[in-house]
């Protein structure tokens, strides 16, 4: 099977990712639950992990790395802190489902969202400019589209948010480990991401980065201040209620040096080239419509198309039946294909890893020529 | 042998403290402090030896993780809290 449904989860994984978490079953206890080794050493990990991660996305304090379930966890702890019943709230055009649902939650929220074509940069800038400049407590916005790999202009975004005051939620679930994060240098709010797709980490771990003081989302033990029957008001225990996921940290610790030995950049430049190559060779075959920027670099590792007159749901089953493994249908992000105008039909979805090679890009396209041209 | 106990509010914040000074050189343990100086409850503590406690206070001052509490071993195994 070739892989290519790395926006959901990268499954190929470096192998000290699988070791790690395979060991700490067997050798690590809980974080803060105790002073004997098992305890002290899964510390241990937790703190490396803190670590890795503000070295790679630029957080001065670790402690403020906070460990999540996935970042949904993450971006509803930041929601739900920042976004008041009634406040105005905006939104990008290609927002996940992660985001609008717990926004839809609140009530009487307002909620604008700043449309601007598929890969029009300048546009979804302006759309956030004049949608802040009538007025905004919160801004919401992810780096990179999960359907369309569109890399929003985020820095600039993020520049007019702080100009205004205004803070800014930053879903990086498509660019965390896949494009260079300098948390510190946006002043964001919150930046949340999951662990197991482009950190290269496990299911059922995540990554919240608070700029701003947080709410919890989940109340309970932290190993600290036990007498005490509120949450502590220090990071991350205010934030980390119950048992961590010591497992999943110590594979996404691994996953978070596989990144740094690697290099962010270089991931980067081998994503943009696979898909570069995908964009090309699937625009040559007759009946695709291939949903690829202009310019390259305003795509991340990710790339969307249909097939005319094929279900969307129908071609990324029999292309899985051929080998390929994809998504197909909406992608839980109805709005991004509201803004792509592709919200009737869907889009087969095909995104790729630090692992995927040209010599399996060229297989997929040559199975979508023939998909396309022979059924 | 007399020692110095960092109270901190959190692992992780002793877990920085330890840090910042390790790399300066100073053996720094994280343990779970004992009970009659937890605070509020569980904590953590960072140990140091005596004679390092002026070098630690200068670290720390300079990494922004001053100690709010600091506690030395007394012969008959209590705490005394140091004035900082």
């Amino acid at each position: 099977m070739i892989y290519l449904d790395s926006a959901a989860t990268t499954l190929q994984k470096p192998p000290a990712v699988a070791r790690a978490t395979a060991g700490a079953i067997n050798r690590l206890a809980s974080p803060g639950r105790g002073g004997h080794r098992p305890a002290m050493e899964a510390a241990d990990i937790a703190f490396a992990c803190r670590e890795e991660a503000a070295a790679l996305l630029r957080v001065d304090d670790p402690g403020r790395v906070v460990f999540t379930f996935n970042a949904t966890h993450g971006l509803n702890i930041a929601i739900k802190t920042l976004a008041r019943p009634g406040a105005r709230v905006v939104i990008s055009g290609y927002e996940h489902n992660a985001v609008t649902r717990p926004l839809h939650a609140i009530p009487g929220l307002d909620l604008r969202v700043a449309r601007a074509p598929l890969f029009d940069r300048a546009g979804a800038l302006e759309a956030f400019r004049q949608a802040l400049d009538q007025g905004a407590e919160l801004a919401v916005c992810n780096h990179v589209s999960n359907v369309f790999g569109f890399i929003q202009p985020l820095e600039e975004i993020a520049a007019l948010c702080r100009e205004r005051g205004v803070p800014l939620i930053v879903d990086a679930s498509q660019s965390a480990g896949v494009l260079p994060l300098d948390f510190e240098g946006l002043g964001a709010a919150f930046m949340a991401m999951p662990g197991h797709k482009g950190l290269y980490g496990p299911q059922g771990t995540g990554l919240l980065l608070c700029g701003t003081d947080p709410e919890p989302l989940l109340e309970g033990g932290t190993g600290s201040e036990s007498i005490r029957q509120s949450m502590p008001d220090i990071l991350p225990d205010r934030l980390e209620a119950g048992t961590h996921n010591i497992a999943g940290i110590a594979g996404l610790l691994e996953g978070l040096r596989f990144l740094r030995r690697r290099g962010v950049g270089e991931i980067a430049a081998h994503e943009s080239r696979l898909i570069r190559q995908m964009g090309e060779g699937l625009g040559r075959v007759p009946g695709v419509e291939v949903f690829r920027a202009g310019d390259p670099s305003l795509q991340a590792g990710v790339l969307s198309f249909r097939l005319a007159g094929m279900d969307c749901e129908e071609a990324g089953e029999t292309l899985g039946n051929r080998g390929f493994a994809l998504r197909a249908g909406l992608h839980c992000a109805p709005l991004a294909h509201e803004s792509g105008g592709t919200l009737e039909t869907g889009t087969i979805r095909a995104s790729v890893s630090a692992f995927n090679t040209r010599g399996e890009i060229e297989q997929f396209v040559q199975a979508v020529r023939a998909l396309a041209v022979c059924g | 042998m007399l020692y110095y106990l960092i109270v901190c509010r959190s692992l992780t914040y002793a877990q920085r403290t330890a840090s910042a000074l390790e790399r300066a050189g100073i053996t720094a343990r994280v343990i779970r402090s004992p009970k009659s100086i937890s605070g509020e409850g569980c904590s953590h503590s960072v140990k140091i030896s005596q004679r390092y406690l002026p070098d630690a206070l200068r670290i720390l001052q300079r990494a922004g993780l001053s100690p709010k509490r600091v506690y030395i071993t007394a012969g008959n195994g209590s705490y005394q809290e140091v004035a900082l």
